[in-house]
């Protein structure tokens, strides 16, 4: 397969690429904006989990107006630089980032909280359907500290086994809670959005990063595991008839006119954990197995041995005790 | 199945579930493996072999097991009764358990206690467990009653990605916890100066550049091992990590996986690693890696468990498959490569040629056509002969069998054959064949009875010469027979050559990638009726070397059978006859079955050897019964077992372009080859069958995107299977026939793989898959299911015709042969035959400098297929149904599969829904007084379904088929005849049924959540005016419609109406949902949460009025249901 072939597959990613976003998920919150005016009257944002940027992107070029806006791009990753957007690189679990972003809006609280973030998948469902609900719990606990009362919050959720759960979770802090999947958002993806207009906390309650936010548990009543009574929230398809399919394959001369051109990724990742090992792995360096070749060994005149078990023991081992 | 009353019935119970392996556990000779929710306990006796003593069904409800931990017990007695923490997710479960002999009862078990947050690892302490949670803390628990006894978090909150306790007292308690910022955080819960007081860290260890997966601790060495997402494992000195304040030390930092590291353990003298890249890594403590583990497949090694005692090592896969390793320590007792010391003053030349005779003779000749002999016993060259004029030019070529018949040919430049016995080289004899060059040698031999040398000359002429020896054994004939004449191309000469038994035919394969079948003894295939053991007496002794031969055969015999081209340009390397199949290799990376049927070659399957391995050299048939395959991966020399996976031996010789030559035999393999002009020599004890063992085969490596029942064997009680799974169950072949319904899959790992699943045992097993694709697999559609000897007959037995068809727009069909074989563990064997493939692109394979343009075309994937089975009285189109498509580039296109589905071509297409087209569905219409209607649904991602009449659309003369543009494209399929905006988002799974009123139900299931039921009415208008000859087309209408906004909270991927009061849905979200339907709105019934993540697909059919339904769930995964009616 060819470079090309992504683009085939993905019209959004190509469309990316042209249109100088940092990843596709650039036209997932411009669809969200489509449909729920998010950015109406924003003046203050908050972009957690920011890296790439993509995001903070679409923040920094449609809050406000001219300028006026101001967006705080959190990441424990580090991020190129993006003109109009300052960046924390923190975690979004301790206080300190928290205090250091009412700081840079000069004590006002926010007015939109968003949260792309994802972490890396295991491909263990469960492992992985836990860490969002993790990561989505932390972005909402920060929010808690930096929302103006009737903010809103938008964060990137896995429509897993347990999505009820983190439904009524976030039911308790705002007064709308919708799910919606941008249209460029893959039909194949599990991932939607859980937009959350209208901040209200529970009377009494005080934000407190020091102390994770759990998920909850399956209840008999409101929430069961397998009765009738679950809470889903409804579902919003966002993004008109007329935007591109992200699930269909479409040919590369799009509307016929402009030639295709490839383009390449606007932005690679800065400093990925496997960077070392790629390094390594093209220079040949990533430890070889001894071949037999490597060994010397002088078999060949050896009376052939059966492969028993026992010729197969180390005698160091022998003598151990079984360590499960 | 408890408390059928509570429900309202039918109420779903899970009957097997095939998920990765996540937790393993050796308990002496016993091996525990969780599988979802069900925790099995295998017996490993000394062989290796696991039996299955028992699986304890849903002890963590709907969390899946991550690991065991046993109570320890004092005495050491585990053999009898053991206690075992069950946990995983959120649930933690003990259960008591007394293992005898085999037979397992479960003397207890507590309730499932559900923590607070996720569960990284549990320590039984003095009685309680200490469990360490998700975000930093630990809780001292009392698993009997089920009470929180501590509860201790650390200062920082962090959210973990693995933890590992140390210490047998809560006083002494330790927790290594892995952050999300790559440190490890040790601390001890015991220091807490009140219950709930945050604890502080003691020491942080910072190293990985990527977050820790898994931890292993070595008290006896102090030694911990750290596994990472940065692919790399560090061993840490630590000393007790009991002892606060101890110095931590990176004495080691091993990078060997190319993927993330998922697991790690520690033993006294190795460490044990395994990862994404499904690699198992053996290393010593010093970071050299011992032994590498091959064979799982997908998306890498979940868990890991060794026996010390056994020094085994026991994998379990995402591919839900568990195999176990033997470990040797610093390398493989009994194999290596030497250097057989050509090289001397008084062995003049260079060598050109090697080979071997059987695996103990190594025959070499040199550049001044000399023939030496190197036996391993007497571990010295011998000179055999000397002819200059097999200078410069020569082949070499053993004769078959296990000591190579004693016999080994040369021939050279000028056409020169020299068959030299090599005892007696004295007595060799020599035939000119050919005025020109001889290209290739190579023998066939049938048994002891026949055995023949084929040379290929110029022109494609190929010598076939017969080869037989005196009585005395002192001296050798060799006569001509025949010669045969290969198809015209440019290197025109045979590479391989094979007797067909029972020995009528000759298989060769040429240069050119073709496979062909020459007559044994054409004088008799001219004249079928001649008898057949006359000729094998007429030895003619006085043939000699005389020059006659060429010119009373002039031209040569032509194949009876071709397949032209099936291994492509750089041509077939061999061709192997075995249990009736014939096998042959080439160097496009794969390796064909065929079988001769009236004396004409098929293809049956293309397989594909090991990723890499695009030099197929040959292939083996094994003592054990499974199959090898030889071959060159970049400079390597590969023995690969497609049945494990596995890389049995790896040579590093150079690559293939060198002479080479692999012997195996049951003691020992031997493969030898030249290099910086030497022989070398590789030899293996235990030749090609490795001890390794697969304890359970794996199924698919990635997700399973379709599946598919076929049908259902029943097997007479002479099959009985034995029960492993209950053994201790009171009803031992009390339930009559088995039956044994088979599914097919289809998977992103591109594979198509033949199911059986025995109603009976709870069990799987793989038959066959079906590797034909390219990209990933994506749809299945069944049709012509019958048995294998017609309607009438009643031996047992499945036949089935299958289309799959997913990525890179590619289709293929086949047909499933399944019939009852006492022989193998499922007691069925399963006969694939491709027939069919088609490619939307396929013109651009064809294209030249295809590397210098870019394809504009959509890379189209089919989504969805439907079987629409037309009346057979259609004109002009012939038998067979059309294959609808559903596509991603938005088509709907219709296939037409013809001559048993051995012709498949494009007939029409639709881009009406201008959008992904993501299920297609078809149903017939059957009314009194009226043609049976054909009728096509479609749905695609903006939630619409379009409604298709396609018995008026292939009606011949019929307007709705537009015309192509150009002749040689598909039809158009026109406008549809209805259109229904079912829901706001893609529509993810659809199906009808008829209902007693004569309509039809349509049920769809959308990404939304959403469920859409309706009736939908097919009404043929009045023939009002005699207008005879037009055909009525019938119009579409809806007559109720209902929408379940909020059925499910994931995409709904499949929906089936069991009956017109009954349906049921299953999604992402894991419930798979009874619904009432007939009563206005589909009301909710139940619902049961299942355990396969990210289901795509689902299909139920019913079994038998005793058994009920069953229901099989595809996705990351297969689980199947079952529920009475």
């Amino acid at each position: 397969m060819g470079r090309t072939s992504k683009d085939k597959r993905d019209v959004y990613y190509r469309l990316a690429k042209e249109n100088g976003w940092r990843a596709r998920s650039a036209f997932k919150l411009l669809q969200l904006d489509e449909e729920f005016q998010l950015f109406k009257g924003v003046k203050r944002a908050v972009d957690l989990c920011a890296a790439p940027g993509s995001w903070s992107q679409v923040l920094s070029q449609k809050v406000g107006g001219q300028g006026s806006g101001q967006v705080v791009a959190v990441d424990l990753q580090a991020m190129a630089p993006l003109p109009g957007v300052i960046q924390i690189q923190g975690d979004i679990t301790q206080l300190s980032t928290a205090k250091e972003i009412i700081q840079h809006f000069e004590g006002c609280p926010a007015d939109l909280v968003v949260c792309d973030g994802a972490p890396d998948v295991t491909g263990l469902h469960d492992v992985d359907e836990y860490m969002q609900a993790q990561l989505l719990l932390a972005a909402l606990n920060i929010a808690t500290h930096v929302l103006k009362l009737g903010g809103c919050f938008v964060a990137k959720i896995f429509r897993g086994r347990d999505v009820t759960l983190l439904y009524s979770q976030l039911r308790i802090f705002f007064s709308s809670v919708l799910c919606a999947k941008p249209k460029s958002s893959r039909n194949s993806s599990i991932e939607a959005f859980a937009v959350c207009q209208g901040y209200d906390p529970p009377e009494g309650f005080i934000p407190d990063l020091t102390r994770p936010l759990l998920n909850h548990s399956y209840d008999t009543d409101f929430n069961q595991l397998d009765g009738p009574t679950r809470v889903i929230v409804p579902f919003v398809a966002c993004g008109d008839l007329s935007a591109y399919d992200s699930d269909r394959t479409y040919s590369l001369d799009l509307d016929g006119g402009s030639e295709y051109k490839y383009t390449p990724p606007t932005q690679p990742p800065i400093a990925p954990p496997y960077q070392e090992a790629c390094r390594l792995k093209k220079n040949g360096q990533l430890a070889k197995e001894l071949l037999p070749q490597e060994c010397s060994i002088n078999s060949v005149d050896k009376l052939p041995q059966p492969l028993a078990i026992h010729t197969l023991l180390d005698p160091k081992v022998e003598d151990n005790e079984i360590h499960c | 199945m408890d408390a059928f009353g509570d429900y309202v019935w039918p109420r779903a119970t899970s009957e097997l579930i095939l998920l990765p392996v996540t937790g393993l556990e050796c308990v002496g000779d016993r091996l525990l493996a969780g599988e979802g929710p069900d925790l099995l306990v295998y017996n490993l006796d000394l062989g290796g072999h696991l039996r299955m003593v028992k699986r304890v069904q849903n002890l963590l409800g709907h969390f899946l097991i991550h690991g065991f931990r046993v109570r320890p017990e004092p005495k050491g007695d585990l053999d009898s009764e053991a206690m075992i923490a069950v946990f995983g997710s959120k649930g933690l479960k003990v259960v008591k358990v007394s293992w005898g002999q085999s037979h397992l009862r479960e003397l207890w078990r507590s309730g499932l206690w559900n923590m607070s947050d996720w569960i990284w690892d549990v320590r039984w302490i003095e009685g309680n467990v200490a469990v360490a949670l998700g975000h930093n803390s630990v809780v001292l628990y009392d698993p009997v009653i089920g009470c929180m006894l501590q509860d201790v978090p650390c200062t920082d909150r962090c959210t973990l990605s693995s933890a590992c306790l140390v210490g047998d007292t809560w006083k002494e308690l330790t927790i290594v916890a892995g952050a999300v910022s790559n440190e490890l955080l040790i601390w001890y819960p015991a220091t807490a100066l009140t219950d709930n007081k945050p604890v502080a860290p003691d020491r942080r260890v910072s190293g990985h550049v990527g977050v820790i997966f898994s931890m292993s601790y070595l008290e006896s060495k102090g030694l911990l091992a750290t596994a990472s997402e940065d692919r790399s494992v560090r061993l840490w000195k630590v000393g007790d990590l009991r002892v606060p304040g101890g110095r931590v030390q990176n004495i080691g930092h091993c990078f060997g996986h190319s993927a993330r590291v998922w697991q790690v353990k520690l033993l006294e003298n190795y460490l044990i690693s395994a990862g994404e890249d499904c690699v198992c890594l053996v290393w010593s403590h010093e970071g050299e890696i011992l032994q590498a583990f091959r064979g799982h497949r997908g998306r890498g090694i979940r868990a890991i468990a060794t026996h010390e005692r056994q020094a085994w090592v026991v994998t379990g896969g995402d591919d839900s498959g568990i195999r176990l390793w033997h470990l040797a320590g610093r390398g493989y007792p009994g194999l290596g490569v030497s250097s057989l010391s050509f090289k001397s003053p008084s062995r003049p030349g260079a060598l050109k040629a090697v080979t071997l005779a059987g695996s103990w003779r190594v025959l070499a000749v040199t550049d001044v056509g000399s023939l030496y002999l190197y036996d391993l016993e007497v571990k010295s060259w011998e000179q055999l002969l000397e002819d200059n004029r097999f200078r410069s030019y020569c082949l070499l070529e053993a004769a078959p069998g296990p000591e190579g018949f004693g016999l080994c040919a040369l021939a050279n430049g000028e056409g020169l054959v020299k068959v030299v016995p090599i005892n007696t080289p004295t007595a060799a004899v020599e035939q000119k064949l050919f005025q020109g060059k001889v290209h290739s040698l190579s023998w066939a031999l049938r048994g002891y009875e026949e055995l023949l040398l084929l040379a290929s000359g110029p022109g494609g002429v190929i010598a076939c010469l017969e080869i037989s020896a005196a009585p005395t054994g002192k001296a050798i004939f060799v006569k001509e027979r025949c010669r045969y004449l290969l198809p015209p191309s440019k290197q025109r000469w045979h590479t391989c050559s094979a007797f067909l038994p029972p020995g009528d035919f000759l298989v060769c394969g040429d240069r050119r990638g073709s496979v062909m079948l020459f007559p044994v003894r054409p004088c008799l295939f001219k004249k079928p009726g001649a008898g057949s053991k006359a000729i094998t007496a007429a030895e003619a002794p006085g043939a000699g070397s005389g020059s006659g031969g060429s010119e009373s055969v002039p031209t040569g015999i032509g194949p009876v059978s071709t397949l032209h081209s099936l291994h492509g340009k750089q041509g077939v390397t061999s061709v192997t006859c075995h249990g009736g199949y014939l096998y042959s290799t080439g160097r496009d990376s794969s390796y064909f079955q065929l079988f001769v049927h009236g004396g004409h070659l098929q293809p049956v399957l293309r397989q594909k050897a090991c990723r890499g391995m695009n030099w197929v050299a040959g292939l083996r048939m094994v003592p054990d019964g499974s199959m090898v395959i030889l071959g060159f991966h970049a400079n390597e020399f590969v023995v690969w077992s497609p049945r494990s996976h596995e890389k049995l031996h790896i040579v590093n010789c150079g690559g293939g372009h060198r002479s080479w030559a692999f012997s195996d035999t049951e003691a020992a393999m031997a493969f030898t080859y030249l290099k910086d002009g030497e022989v070398m020599l590789y030899r293996a004890l235990g030749g090609c069958i490795r001890p390794n063992v697969i304890l359970r085969e794996g199924l698919h490596g990635r997700e399973i995107t379709c599946v598919k029942r076929v049908g259902t064997v029943t097997l007479g009680p002479e099959f009985e299977v034995p029960n492993l799974e209950h053994p201790d169950s009171l009803e031992p072949g009390s339930e009559g026939p088995g039956l044994i319904d088979i599914v097919i899959t289809g998977s992103e790992d591109t594979t198509v793989c033949v199911l059986a699943l025995p109603t009976t045992t709870g069990s799987a097993h793989a038959l066959t898959s079906v590797c034909n694709h390219i990209s990933s697999v994506r749809a299945l559609a069944v049709w012509a299911v019958g048995t294998p000897g017609g309607p009438q007959d009643t031996r047992p037995g499945l036949t089935a015709q299958v289309v799959s068809a997913g990525g890179r727009a590619e289709i293929h069909c086949f047909s499933v042969m399944v019939t009852p074989d006492a022989s193998t563990p499922s007691r069925l064997a399963c006969h694939v035959m491709h027939l069919s493939s088609h490619r939307l692109d396929e013109y651009w394979d064809r294209q030249r400098n295809k590397h210098k343009m870019i394809k504009v075309d959509p890379e189209t994937r089919y989504m969805s297929l439907a079987i629409c089975e037309l009346d057979n009285d259609r004109p002009g189109l012939g038998p067979g149904p059309l294959v609808a498509a559903a596509c991603s580039d938005g088509a709907v296109r219709l296939f037409l599969l013809q001559d048993s589905g051995r012709i498949l071509h494009l007939l029409a297409e639709s881009f009406h829904h201008k959008r992904c087209v993501l299920k297609v569905h078809s149903f017939t219409h059957e009314a009194p007084n009226q043609r049976r209607r054909l009728i096509l649904c479609s749905a695609a991602t903006d939630g619409s379904l379009a409604f298709w009449d396609l018995t008026t659309a292939m009606d011949k003369g019929s307007t709705t088929l537009e015309l192509p543009a150009h002749p040689g494209l598909p039809y158009q399929m026109g406008t549809p005849s209805m259109t229904v905006q079912a829901h706001s988002c893609g529509v993810n799974s659809l199906h009808t049924l008829p209902t007693p009123e004569g309509h039809h139900l349509v049920a769809s299931g959308s990404e939304d959540g959403s469920l859409h039921v309706f009736t939908l009415a097919v009404k043929m208008p009045e023939p009002e005016e005699a207008d005879g000859e037009a055909e009525l087309v019938p119009q579409l209408c809806v007559l109720e419609e209902y929408s379940v906004p909020c059925a499910h909270a994931a995409h709904v991927t499949g929906v089936k109406i069991l009956s017109p009061k009954l349906m049921v849905s299953a999604s992402i979200d894991q419930r798979l949902t009874f619904w009432r339907l007939g009563q206005g709105e589909p009301t909710f019934m139940n619902s049961t949460v299942y355990h396969v993540p990210d289901v795509a697909d689902m299909d139920c059919w019913p079994v038998s009025p005793e058994f009920g339904h069953r229901c099989a769930l595809a996705g990351q995964g297969l689980e199947v249901y079952n529920w009475y009616d």
